[in-house]
């Protein structure tokens, strides 16, 4: 047991650290955004539970098999009585219950500061935007600075400043309001939610900050493709170099390298990923989770 | 049937092109066209100000009614939200060029602390 808790242990920090890294800075996932995005959820998933279980295992190997284990150990402490584990045992336990009770506890703090952010900008919102008559769920705020934007949720929100509808024709604003429309339908706000909560816990981690960028970046790759298919490349790519020229963070030299960096994907696309590449994308993602989910329940 | 949002429009833009407070009997005559009851106006004003948009304050037997910051403040506000680029407010709505930028990263430290 003690050996399978090693092995989880060394599994999980490969994935939270050199993976983590090494994905990041791959070139492949601009070829296949969704296949990248599932991969960095397996990752981060079975980073996860990997340390978690780790040092569960680890705890509880004294005690025999893990399930079993974890039951007597109920038990004993719902009956008054502590645990028949020495203290190296009981600290892995201590630090485990830790780790957990941070995770949950961060995941739960983005959570609501998130939605009360979004309650507090969607009722300012309803108050002061006014419906966009050229496109249905649209709304306008009235203000010269360009920006475009979508509150994901259950009561989603979709807006475009008047700044927006200057700088823009109809079809190019079709165009941002494509690639908007993508974030609210695959829920990307959710896609990125675990890894601002695993960058939150543990800051100290470069892998766990790549994957949070590595991560905001696919997205948006993802939602240029669909805005690309739905409206056209040429649309998005003069509504980018509009909107770009004229946003507020247009001084900064890495604003426009990434801007330019979106430019080129949407201009000269990469050749996707071949179909047998794509399978083995998925298929790996599979096996992250199923590693440490099989070591436990084994 | 108007619903709840387009009445605290209609109030609040009542509210915002009145120079001084007004108490809930001038908001009613302002949108006289509309035909609401006073309850309704009140019930409309008192959700407002739970919502931070209205303050209240007594004058002889009525109460009245200001908005707490003028709609351009407002405006700004939302805009300040949209262009924050900090990674909490990322996850709070997504901006058509939302991507973090590279110098912004140390940001991503500071979160939640």
């Amino acid at each position: 047991m003690e050996l399978v808790a090693l092995g989880l242990l060394v599994f999980g920090v490969a994935l939270a650290e050199p993976v983590s890294r090494l994905l990041a800075r791959a070139r492949w996932p601009g070829r296949d955004p969704v296949g990248a995005l599932l991969l960095w959820q397996a990752i981060g998933l079975a980073g996860g539970l990997a340390l978690l279980s780790a040092g569960v295992i680890y705890g509880l190997s004294p005690l025999g098999a893990p399930r079993p284990a974890l039951e007597s150990v109920l038990d004993e402490l719902g009956a008054g009585r502590l645990p028949a584990l020495d203290v190296p045992h009981v600290v892995a336990l201590v630090l485990t219950a830790a780790l957990a009770a941070r995770l949950l506890g961060v995941l739960v703090a983005v959570t609501v500061r998130t939605l009360r952010v979004r309650a507090r900008h969607r009722e300012l919102l309803d108050l002061l935007a006014t419906p966009w008559p050229a496109a249905p769920g649209a709304r306008v705020l009235e203000h010269p600075v360009p920006v475009a934007y979508c509150l994901p949720g259950l009561r989603s929100r979709l807006v475009v400043s008047a700044g927006v509808l200057d700088c823009l024709d109809v079809d190019q604003v079709w165009a941002v309001l494509a690639h908007e429309r993508t974030h609210l339908r695959e829920r990307h706000d959710l896609v990125v939610l675990p890894f601002v909560a695993w960058g939150a816990t543990a800051p100290f981690v470069r892998g766990m900050v790549c994957a949070q960028f590595a991560v905001a970046t696919l997205i948006e790759m993802r939602a240029d493709d669909v805005a690309v298919r739905q409206a056209s490349p040429k649309q998005l790519s003069g509504a980018l170099g509009a909107m770009g020229g004229a946003a507020p963070a247009a001084a900064l030299s890495s604003f426009t390298a990434a801007l330019h960096r979106r430019l080129a994907r949407i201009v000269e696309p990469p050749a996707p990923l071949p179909l047998a590449l794509r399978a083995l994308v998925r298929l790996i993602a599979g096996v992250l989770v199923a590693v440490p989910l099989l070591a436990v329940l084994a | 049937m108007p619903t709840l949002g387009e009445l605290e429009r209609a109030v609040m833009d009542a509210l915002w092109s009145a120079d001084a407070a007004v108490t809930a009997r001038d908001v009613q005559d302002a949108l006289a066209g509309r035909e609401l009851a006073t309850t309704t106006v009140l019930t409309v004003l008192g959700r407002l100000e739970r919502k931070g948009l209205v303050t209240r304050e007594r004058s002889g037997r009525a109460h009245r009614y200001r908005a707490t910051a003028s709609r351009a403040d407002h405006v700004a506000e939302l805009m300040r939200d949209a262009l924050d680029a900090t990674p909490d407010r990322g996850a709070a709505l997504a901006r058509f060029l939302g991507s973090i930028p590279d110098d912004e990263r140390a940001a991503l430290r500071d979160l939640l602390d």
